[in-house]
């Protein structure tokens, strides 16, 4: 089994995704969380100057949903099939557009753009953007097939890092999301990793 | 064989890299191009409500990344092993996140921003292209030593800038030289090229 190194700030931020997929997949790896004084040193080894990186084999990658990705396919979690990977993949980049979404509204400078972008994000696109996403989640409570995929791990992980700054629809009403919610939430690997990971500003 | 049947706008647009990978894969399929009163019609009944989608015998999956990334596969283009899957992943991932959003300046309608972000565009964003030139093989490829779909969109995002602003953008950088010149001269891409409808974007 590779050595596994996580590099990120010491916050969930974009590693976080990583951290669930090794918790859920029950694979160790070394989670660095790097001081900031420390990230000038590293940054020109880094391939795009970015963090997370994860080192394995003597190589780096970068890019949080890659590195997610190949995590998850070495416990089986990334589809079974290429249309199921296909499947979760579409999820993956759905979910990232909607952090993107979030991202960019919550680093707007002009404080009363940001309010109404803030107002925008919350009371149109969100719920219109989870009334789409339930569509996607099956009869099983999974997005693909009947089983845990990075596709259920990322819908949880990106809704539960946008919730913590911005105010969520109902989210009763999705009765899909709900169950992919549950399932995340109570595989083993994750509801451990949820209740032990350090708390952190963000 | 399946069937496949990609559909977008009337554009090369996103669509472009799909198109691109199957030429590689000198792989047929349906290749449809909706004016858009038709797409708007057809969004609600799309997976997540952008284009492009791909049908592969009838299932459909959407968003570009995961839709390149399959046709990336069923050609042979995405990485031999789970390591070089996982580059070609962050390879195109950086380009799609950090450099194709800049591409937005466009689309912007005030003639005066739409200046200041062209410039911005040419200052700040292309000399990232440094970071790639570092990634990619003195051969010209960004994965192991042969043609991937990251090389693919490599070139994609360099055609779509040379479209939009003409201009020598890979001086100095031999190795981005050395990956188009491989994927415009792969067979199936260079009869694609020729033989492409030329579209704004």
């Amino acid at each position: 089994m590779p050595a596994y190194k996580l590099t990120y700030f010491n916050g969930r931020g974009t590693a976080e995704i990583v951290r669930l997929v090794f918790a859920a997949a029950g694979i160790s790896y070394e989670d660095v969380r790097l001081e900031q004084d420390k990230w000038p040193e590293l940054k020109p080894k880094t391939p795009m100057g970015q963090v997370p990186i994860l080192e394995v084999d003597g190589t780096m990658l970068c890019q949080s949903n890659s590195i997610a990705r190949y995590v998850a396919k070495q416990a089986g979690l990334a589809g079974k099939t290429p249309m199921e990977q296909a499947r979760v993949d579409m999820v993956m980049d759905v979910m990232d557009d909607m952090g993107k979404k979030g991202n960019a509204v919550f680093w707007e400078k002009d404080e009363e753009t940001k309010a109404e972008k803030k107002k925008e994000y919350e009371e149109t696109f969100l719920p219109q953007f989870f009334t789409c996403v339930n569509k996607l989640v099956g009869d099983s409570g999974h997005f693909v097939g009947d089983e845990l995929t990075l596709a259920d791990i990322t819908y949880f992980n990106t809704t539960n890092l946008v919730g913590n700054y911005f105010k969520l629809p109902n989210m009763e009403e999705f009765s899909g999301l709900k169950k992919v919610t549950e399932h995340v939430t109570s595989n083993p690997g994750i509801a451990k990793w949820l209740k032990e990971r350090p708390e952190t500003p963000f | 064989m399946p069937t496949y049947k990609l559909t977008y706008l009337e554009f090369q647009g996103l669509a472009e890299p799909a198109r691109l990978l199957f030429a590689a894969g000198g792989m047929k399929y349906e290749d449809v191009r909706l004016k858009r009163e038709q797409w708007l019609e057809l969004k609600p009944r799309s997976p997540t409500g952008h284009l492009p989608i791909l049908e592969v015998d009838g299932t459909v999956i959407g968003e570009s990344r995961a839709v390149w990334r399959l046709i990336a596969k069923e050609v042979g283009m995405a990485g031999k092993t789970l390591l070089e899957q996982a580059r070609a992943d962050m390879i195109v991932d950086s380009i799609f996140g950090d450099l194709t959003p800049d591409l937005a300046f466009f689309w912007e309608e005030d003639e005066n921003k739409k200046k200041e972000l062209k410039q911005k565009f040419v200052e700040k964003t292309l000399p990232t292209l440094a970071r790639f030139e570092k990634l990619a093989s003195a051969e010209g490829y960004f994965v192991g030593n042969s043609m991937s779909w990251a090389d693919v969109y490599c070139f994609y995002f360099i055609d779509v800038v040379n479209k939009l602003i003409p201009g020598e953008h890979l001086k100095g950088y031999a190795s981005l030289k050395r990956v188009v010149d491989n994927v415009s001269s792969n067979p199936g891409i260079a009869k694609w090229l020729k033989a492409r409808p030329e579209t704004p974007f």
